[in-house]
């Protein structure tokens, strides 16, 4: 055999080696993983579509089990200034009547209340309770286009957000103006939030302000998502 | 007159088998590097203040990319142990190269010492099996913990969930640790080479 040339056996070798090379350097540097992600997300997002099951309804806890000091406050920016007496939220896109709500309001149509797991994207989870307005009684009231198939939500403090419609009309995705039993704390998202325990932290914004029906999403999904965190999130 | 001492066979592994391996090192690897992405952003032990990883074993600069190392290698890794089960069962190979009650009369008879070192060396990586499916349960209860909830309920509350999903990993480098020593026992580096060459 002929010294010069490589058996089969050394070129596996190598090969392995090399491999394990490029895995070892892929760690710390740059290291594919938005490519990852991109390639990835659309068959995890139609498993986790087919996954959801928009009218059942997920675990509520008893009152005593809930976790106020496992609830981590997290938003990207500081609390906005809303003067609950003159907020109004806009519910306004593919809708008949678009309309604008006062706290008042929304307090007057029937009180939701559940006790949930929060989830966020960051591990930690808290059992917490949750009261307001149950998301598809006020999209059935603004009298939705049988074309909109989004819902995007700006929040006061710049966070903007989408969700997909399913999601959206499940009988525990509220907007909410109480938690563990007191009204929302400022710091929590008064004074109205989203709340659901069918979707991760990052997607229940707070300081919701306007409800926008949408029939195609903008580029602009959502403030993490934009940064490379899943759209559809569901848990 | 010497008698030339007969080496023993040079161990061979199928193709397939070498795919199987190749392809679950490699996903084993990429799933516990990004899972220590996704550890650090709280530690299942101590919380935020908890220790964390090093940044050099961790995959995916930050938590979006470890999430999304990880949620792509779970399909690799879990196809691969699925294909892998379908395979052994069709081939009888389940009955052939797994642990089994044979092994158990010779750990506990005086079997020759060889035999006994198979007999071991089967129990580790048939116990394996049940770690690699369990952290599979265990990733998808935490994953989608509302619409898979009757797999969720199995592990208790979310602590529990987090730390048994995260205990295979302590448990898979002991494993993997124990099972190339057990090889080279066996059968020295031309054992470890059988598999990869």
């Amino acid at each position: 055999m002929n010294p010069n040339l490589m058996s089969r056996r050394q070129l596996l070798q190598l090969s392995g080696l090399s491999g394990i090379g490029l895995l070892l350097n892929g760690c710390g540097s740059a290291d594919f993983a938005e490519g990852v992600g991109n390639a990835i997300d659309p068959l995890n997002q139609r498993v986790e579509e087919l996954l959801l099951r928009p009218q059942s309804l997920a675990l509520e806890y008893p009152i005593s089990s809930i976790q106020p000091q496992e609830l981590r406050i997290n938003s990207f920016n500081a609390a906005p200034q809303i003067d609950p007496a003159t907020f109004k939220l806009v519910i306004d896109g593919a809708v008949d009547q678009p309309m604008q709500l006062s706290m008042n309001d929304l307090q007057k149509m029937p009180l939701q209340s559940m006790v949930i797991r929060h989830v966020c994207v960051e591990g930690w989870a808290a059992i917490v309770q949750w009261g307001g307005v149950r998301l598809r009684d006020l999209i059935a009231l603004a009298k939705p286009q049988a074309s909109a198939r989004y819902v995007y939500f700006t929040s006061g403090d710049g966070y903007y957000d989408s969700w997909d419609m399913p999601s959206a009309l499940h009988p525990q995705t509220l907007l909410a103006y109480q938690m563990n039993g007191q009204p929302l704390p400022k710091d929590n998202g008064a004074p109205l939030r989203l709340a659901a325990p069918i979707k991760l932290g990052y997607k229940q914004s707070k300081w919701v302000t306007k409800v926008t029906l949408m029939n195609q999403l903008p580029s602009k999904k959502g403030y993490w998502e934009d940064q490379g965190y899943e759209w559809f999130a569901g848990l | 007159m010497t008698i030339q001492k007969m080496s023993p066979p040079i161990p061979r592994q199928q193709l397939v088998i070498k795919l199987f391996h190749g392809i679950i090192i490699v996903s084993l690897i990429l799933m516990i590097s990004s899972g220590l992405q996704i550890y650090n952003a709280t530690p299942v032990f101590g919380g935020r203040n908890g220790w964390h990883f090093p940044g050099f074993l961790t995959l995916g600069k930050w938590l979006a990319g470890g999430r999304d190392w990880h949620f792509a290698m779970m399909w690799v890794y879990s196809l691969n142990l699925l294909i892998y089960g379908i395979y052994i069962l069709l081939t009888n190979r389940w009955k052939k190269r797994f642990f089994s009650g044979r092994d158990l009369q010779n750990l506990k008879a005086a079997a020759k010492p060889k035999i006994k070192s198979y007999a071991w060396h089967r129990l580790v990586y048939t116990g394996i099996i049940p770690i690699l499916i369990l952290s599979i349960a265990s990733g998808l209860a935490m994953y989608k913990p509302v619409q898979l909830a009757w797999l969720a309920n199995l592990f208790g509350n979310w602590q529990t969930l987090r730390t048994i999903h995260f205990i295979a990993v302590p448990v898979l480098l002991l494993f993997m640790v124990t099972h190339v020593l057990m090889n080279l026992k066996i059968g020295g580096m031309r054992m470890i080479r059988s598999m990869f060459a």
